[in-house]
């Protein structure tokens, strides 16, 4: 047999010495000495365990003064300060009309009307020539008995069928109903159960009468244990079932978590980090990456310029001059280069940087091993208007791969790769596509699970005048990868501002599946 | 770059070309042609036949329109270019055009040509307007660098001058006005005038270009006269201009609308221009103009770059078929671009072009078989060694923007006017909200604690992030530091609690910290410490000060930790 709460045995053994005769709650509670609260608990329980049942529910009304009524008590009722201002105004000689008595005495009109009513119904006042109001000497009944009401409610609460008809009738009539709300009493409904003990009920209060009730305890305690106590308690049972209390666990940021693995499988492939800075040069931005400085995309709607310092000191040479002179003329390079005058003060000039390339164009002029394979999760920041498809600064992956054996064929190889690894796609397709450095440039397009075709990335070989005016010999790949929206994808969110989100709860709550 | 708007039934027709009956194209079949051009269909109305298409690539103008697209198109299908007579070097030309001198101090350049013979309709004026604008606006850097005019032919008395007159003393009715107005007053009043005005200011003589009876055609670049300077549907004679700050571009833009025009069935006849200096097209020429030249190219050279020994048949033909004209030279090529493009820079030009006319998928992927070896910088590493200790101390990870404003990341962390008040601004300013980098980590977490009120308590949230610090001896003005802040929110956040977590984190990364007072405005007077590693300050921790809190409108008390993992790394 299960073991008790305490509040349950207590009830039990209350209704155990009286087999077949009903108790009520205020029964139960004097003979077991719980609180209310406590005893409906434990009779719900019981109920619940079907040990007890109701034997009967037995409506009773019960009468009482609302704040309306107390006021009465205090003030006497209307009826009757009307009936003795009709006395007074008697015995004084004076005229007394309805709105003489209604500013007298500060009384709703309602009430003064209905009350000047009941009086002339009883007898106990005329209504004269003029509106006036004249007492006849004979006692209202029900002012009397509102008298009796008002002070045998005022010490508690009664039961309705506890008064005799008369009272009753004028307690009824003054309660308050629907619709009016100003009255002095109110009558309410109280439904008393009786219980009895089930017959597997009446067992349990059996055995535990018989056993005694062993001393239950909630929480095993370090004293328990050192004093072996524990052998001789009850440990309560909890109802498992209930949801767990919640709890805030330290985690890694679900988006976080998305870019660790990116960065592992990168990592795995052979691609060492690179890092770079949040302020860059338009040099290391555009310049070294052969975008002619009268490029759409340098506009000063398309990048943030820094507003103090405006300019960094130097650029390091061999690589300004080098640059310079594949923008000008493409020597160096084997290019014709843009034929225009590059402007030296502008590749000065600091911006934030707004493309990962720029950590890969750092990386190419610090001697890179060959071969070679670099990426960077680098933060990046555009000018656009920020919206559910565009951050103010988000992260871009991108990277390069040196080799005497890169070509076209090993850029499709790698890209691949890419689509196996980083996006578990199987089916990949590569279209032509444009990028201010790259030629020839890649876009591939994969099958994601969930969106369809999806571009996956950018990538493409540089140009030689990329490469050569920062000392690379060898062919480069540069790749970039659009990750956002298969992170988006993968956290369950739509908006790409929730990857940044200031909201608790949601990080809380947020988890990917990847 | 561009998004056009066209008409497929119109392309279809430049497809199959003047007089050949136009083959339907199903959308699959658009998308596979389109990949010649570097194309993406962006939208298609089967109901009205509009087809929306970005293109790509910034250096070939030449696609940026409806016949374009179409000319690459046909070329591949028919295995060459169509050859067009009027880039063949002409004895003479019956129309002149004399360039003023002075005008190279203010938009040197200019090119003409007539175009005879194709009736005006409805969508081929919107193709060739959006083709002006499109060359225009991209190409031709908003006008600065290129322009466009189109006239009818018939009003024009030859010769046409382009001059340089004084803004008051020349007096035209521009498109779009119904009176006569000076030049000045254009800049000033019309619209064009003044979105375009700058183009030309600072200059107290202006160009305009007027024919032999002095009548206007139009002040480039801003507007031409209502009067010639208007083609409507139906017209079949016209008379194209392009003036700009570049030779080669203004040339180029010249040849792309004659080989458009001709495309649609005009017979385009070449202009003489006459300029009093020297230009690199000598002091006559004729427009259109081929000015390309032949380039030879070792097959090798190809080859290896596409990592596919595809031979001089392959490549020549791949090469023919998109549009060059080649000449096949033992192990070279002779190759050069058809005039309306001029964007072979390095031999990797062609590279690309043989691979689009072939197709990416002629070319089989192979994995790059040399062997590197992997791994994290030893930022990101000691980066990562922190971030899971925190996480192992309870802590959320947030990840929050870098860019914010003032306001937040100084002004609400009551830092105004104080050394740690510097931060790196933005000149361009978009929205306040966004015009500084952040100096440090603790205001994104603030954000959040704004933000999460309702959030149960305690709340123990760090961010491992980048952050700029203003530095006058740093190459770019400003450090990047990789920074660990963290905050502790709830009713009984005590000094304490931080302080014990820093205690663990630099144990476990086994660096040997002291804590040093320090007055900082964000935290309560004498609850708050510098972290001192090595004898120099590596971060901050302490009680915030109620009034940051209120700032933040944030309920419960809170502290904060702030740490430079970068120095870190240097105590190794």
């Amino acid at each position: 047999m299960d073991n008790f709460h305490p509040l349950e045995s207590k009830v039990l053994l209350a209704l155990a010495p009286q087999p077949g005769s009903p108790s009520t709650l205020d029964h139960l509670a004097a003979s077991t000495g719980l609180e209310p609260s406590q005893l409906s608990m434990a009779v719900e329980w019981l109920l619940a365990k079907s040990l007890i049942a109701v034997q009967a529910e037995t409506v009773a009304h019960i009468a009482s003064l609302t704040p309306i009524g107390e006021v009465f008590f205090e003030k006497y009722a209307p009826i009757e300060r009307v009936l003795s201002a009709a006395r007074e105004a008697g015995q004084t000689g004076k005229r007394l009309t309805i709105q003489d008595i209604q500013a007298k005495e500060a009384l709703e009109p309602s009430d003064v009307s209905k009350a000047v009513g009941t009086l002339k119904k009883e007898g106990s006042i005329l209504i004269v020539q003029g509106g006036c109001l004249e007492s006849t000497g004979r006692n209202s009944p029900t002012a009397e008995a509102m008298r009796a009401l008002l002070h045998e409610l005022r010490s508690g609460p009664r039961e309705l069928q506890t008064f005799a008809e008369p009272l009753r009738a004028v307690l009824q009539q003054h309660a308050v109903k629907r619709g009016n709300a100003r009255e002095p009493f109110r009558v309410d409904e109280r439904v008393t159960r009786s219980f009895l003990l089930t017959p597997s009920g009446q067992e349990a209060a059996d055995q535990l009468s018989r056993d005694g009730v062993a001393e239950e305890v909630s929480q095993l305690t370090p004293e328990l244990l050192k004093e072996g106590a524990w052998r001789t308690k009850q440990f309560r049972k909890y109802t498992i079932s209930l949801r767990a209390p919640r709890i805030a666990a330290g985690k890694r940021h679900p988006y976080r978590e998305f870019l660790d693995l990116v960065k592992l499988k990168l990592v795995s492939m052979g691609f060492q980090e690179m890092r770079g800075t949040l302020v860059e040069t338009e040099f290391w931005n555009m310049d070294a990456l052969f975008m002619p400085q009268f490029h759409p995309a340098r506009d000063i709607h398309d990048v943030y310029f820094v507003k103090n310092p405006t300019h960094a000191r130097m650029i390091a040479e061999p690589y300004l001059s080098q640059v310079t002179e594949v923008h000008e003329t493409g020597a160096g390079a084997g290019s014709t280069g843009w034929g225009y005058t590059f402007d030296a003060e502008r590749a000065k000039r600091l911006v934030l940087r707004s493309q990962g390339t720029a950590v890969s164009a750092r990386r190419l002029a610090a001697s890179p091993s060959v071969p070679g394979k670099y990426f960077s999760i680098a933060r990046c920041f555009r000018y656009d208007q920020v919206d559910a498809t565009h951050a103010t600064d988000f992260f871009q992956v991108e990277g390069i791969v040196l080799g005497a054996d890169i070509n076209f064929r090993t850029l499709l190889g790698l890209l691949n790769l890419f689509a196996r690894e980083v996006a578990q796609a199987k089916e990949v397709k590569f279209l032509p596509a444009y990028f201010p450095f790259t030629e020839p440039s890649v876009e591939m397009h994969v099958r994601h699970p969930k969106l369809g075709w999806m571009e996956l990335g950018g990538a493409g070989l540089f140009r030689p005048e990329v490469t050569a005016p920062l000392g690379v010999s060898v062919p480069v790949i540069a790749w970039g990868l659009g990750l956002d929206r298969m992170a988006m994808v993968a956290l369950g969110i739509h908006d790409i501002r929730d990857l940044f989100s200031a909201d608790l709860e949601f990080i809380r709550t947020m988890r990917g599946s990847f | 770059m561009p998004t056009i708007s066209l008409q497929r039934d119109e392309l279809e027709a430049l497809i199959a070309g003047p007089g050949n009956t136009p083959s339907r194209l199903s959308v699959d079949q658009l998308e596979q042609w389109l990949m010649l051009v570097k194309g993406e269909l962006k939208g298609h109305n089967p109901e009205t036949g509009e087809l929306r298409i970005e293109l790509q690539d910034s250096n070939r103008p030449d696609l940026w329109c409806c016949e374009g697209i179409a000319r690459q198109i046909r070329t591949k299908q028919q295995g060459a270019a169509t050859a067009y007579p009027f880039f063949k070097k002409q004895k003479r030309a019956d129309e002149k055009l004399m360039v003023a001198a002075g005008l190279e101090q203010v938009r040197p350049y200019v090119a003409a040509c007539t175009a005879i013979g194709y009736r005006v309709t409805p969508s081929g004026l919107t193709q060739l307007i959006q083709t002006q604008e499109k060359l225009a606006d991209i190409f031709g850097r908003k006008r600065r660098s290129v322009s466009i005019g189109l006239y009818r032919l018939a009003p024009i008395v030859f010769p046409v001058s382009y001059d340089l007159v004084k803004p008051d003393d020349v007096r035209f009715t521009p498109l779009g006005m119904e009176t006569v107005m000076t030049l000045r007053e254009i800049l000033m009043v019309h619209p064009k005038g003044v979105e375009y005005g700058g183009i030309v200011s600072g200059h107290d003589r202006l160009p305009v270009l007027r024919d032999a009876k002095g009548q206007v055609l139009s002040f480039p670049p801003i507007i031409n006269s209502r009067e010639i300077g208007e083609v409507q549907v139906g017209d079949d004679r016209l008379f194209v201009e392009v003036t700009g700050t570049d030779l080669h571009m203004v040339a180029l833009t010249l040849n792309i609308f004659a080989a458009n025009l001709a495309d649609r069935g005009a017979v385009i006849a070449p202009v003489e221009i006459q300029s009093p200096v020297k230009t690199a097209f000598g002091k006559r020429w004729h427009t259109p103009i081929d000015f390309g030249a032949p380039r030879t190219i070792p097959l090798k050279a190809i080859e290896t770059a596409l990592g596919e020994a595809l031979g001089s048949k392959e490549v020549t033909s791949a090469l023919k078929s998109y549009g060059y004209t080649v000449k096949s030279a033992g192990p070279k090529v002779v190759v050069q671009l058809p005039p309306y493009r001029n964007d072979l820079l390095h031999t990797v030009d062609v590279v690309e072009d043989v691979a689009i006319s072939q197709g990416y998928a002629r070319f089989a992927p192979v994995m790059p078989s040399q062997f590197t070896v992997g791994g994290l910088s030893r930022l990101e590493h000691m980066a990562d060694r922190v971030r899971h200790l925190m996480v192992g101390m309870e802590f959320q990870e947030i990840i929050s923007n870098i860019m914010g404003s003032r306001q937040d990341f100084c002004t609400r962390m009551r830092l105004d006017g104080s050394e740690w008040a510097k931060v790196v601004e933005v000149d361009n300013v978009m929205s306040l909200t966004y015009s500084c980098l952040r100096q440090w980590i603790t205001p994104s977490l603030l954000q959040v604690e704004t933000n999460s009120s309702r959030a149960f308590y305690p709340h123990r949230i760090f961010e491992v992030g980048e952050v700029a610090v203003p530095d006058a001896s740093a190459d770019v003005g400003s450090r990047t530091i990789t920074m660990l802040g963290a905050v502790i929110a709830h009713a009984g956040a005590h000094f304490s609690e931080i302080h014990s977590c820093l205690d663990l984190l630099l144990y476990y990364l086994d660096r040997a910290f002291t804590l040093e007072p320090v007055p900082h405005p964000s935290f309560l007077e004498g609850r708050a410490g510098r972290i001192m590693l090595g004898g120099r300050a590596i971060g901050l921790l302490g009680e915030l000060h109620p009034e940051v809190l209120e700032q933040w409108q944030i309920g419960v008390p809170a502290v904060a930790l702030e740490l430079e993992i970068d120095r870190l790394l240097d105590e190794a």
